[in-house]
């Protein structure tokens, strides 16, 4: 079973990650450089990205005639996704396991970040729906 | 320059989408299958994905005596990934018109979603130095 395992956070949470310390942002990376390498040794990675900064995110819709209408306001409160790991594993259990580890990943003082991971079942079509 | 276009919604969203005929859906489909094929043909498709249904989406926080700590209450609010593509195009314009494109694919009757696809660059991050 494939699992998406998606890190987010509003832009108040990005504008703190930006105020880390170099030590604190080189000790994240390396536990994301480190987790990742045992993803693959480990034979469940599939992708894992990381996306740019919130200030750069836009927004489309269609306009009347099909035309692209961007907009780059969000509200406060706006979840932005910070990056995602695509993993393919035996059980849900399994992905939890997993996203419990990207969620202890060390933050500011290498203390434990406890950020969210929001963990979602991959389509391989659309009959998992139901349809 | 690579971008991640992202189709979010509401649980009602989904529950409305999950009523539609299977005729809307099939027309629904064959737009994005097509764009898809468009996107093959001029080089510029990387991956799309489509995810499961947001009830049974999970959060993590941390663990507990070895175990993850699960929870799978959200609000109302939440605003759900439905699915993504991600496109390698020459400017950012192209990435949002693409986005138009998917943002205008056909609903109920035929009319378009107008569904709100939310374009994003990634991130580079500096090699360990050795």
């Amino acid at each position: 079973m494939r699992f998406i395992l998606m890190m987010t956070g509003t832009r108040a949470n990005w504008d703190e990650y930006a105020k880390w310390s170099k030590e604190d942002l080189e000790q994240n990376v390396a536990f994301m450089r480190a987790f990742g390498k045992e993803l693959k040794d480990s034979g469940v990675f599939v992708a894992t990205e990381g996306l740019g900064w919130p200030g750069e995110a836009k927004m489309v819709r269609a306009g009347k005639n099909g035309e692209a209408i961007t907009d780059g306001v969000f509200p406060e409160s706006k979840e932005f996704l910070a990056g995602y790991w695509i993993i393919d594993v035996e059980s849900p259990e399994q992905a939890y396991k997993i996203a419990a580890r990207a969620s202890a990943a060390p933050g500011p003082g290498g203390k434990p970040g406890g950020i969210p991971i929001e963990v979602r079942q991959v389509l391989s079509g659309h009959a998992d729906l139901g349809l | 320059m690579k971008y991640i276009l992202l189709m979010t919604g509401k649980k009602v969203g989904v529950e409305s989408y999950l009523a539609w005929s299977q005729k809307d859906r099939n027309a629904h489909m064959a737009v994005l299958r097509r764009i898809a094929k468009e996107l093959t043909a001029s080089g510029e498709f990387v991956a799309t994905q489509g995810l499961a249904g947001p009830q049974e989406a999970k959060v993590v926080l941390g663990e507990k005596g070895g175990m993850p700590v699960t929870d799978g209450v959200f609000p109302e609010s939440k605003e759900f990934l439905l699915g993504y593509w991600i496109v390698d195009v020459a400017t950012p314009e192209r990435a949002c018109a693409i986005a138009g494109r998917i943002s205008a694919a056909p609903g109920p009757g035929g009319m378009p979603t107008n569904v709100p696809i939310e374009v994003r660059g990634f991130a580079s991050y500096p090699e360990p130095e050795s």
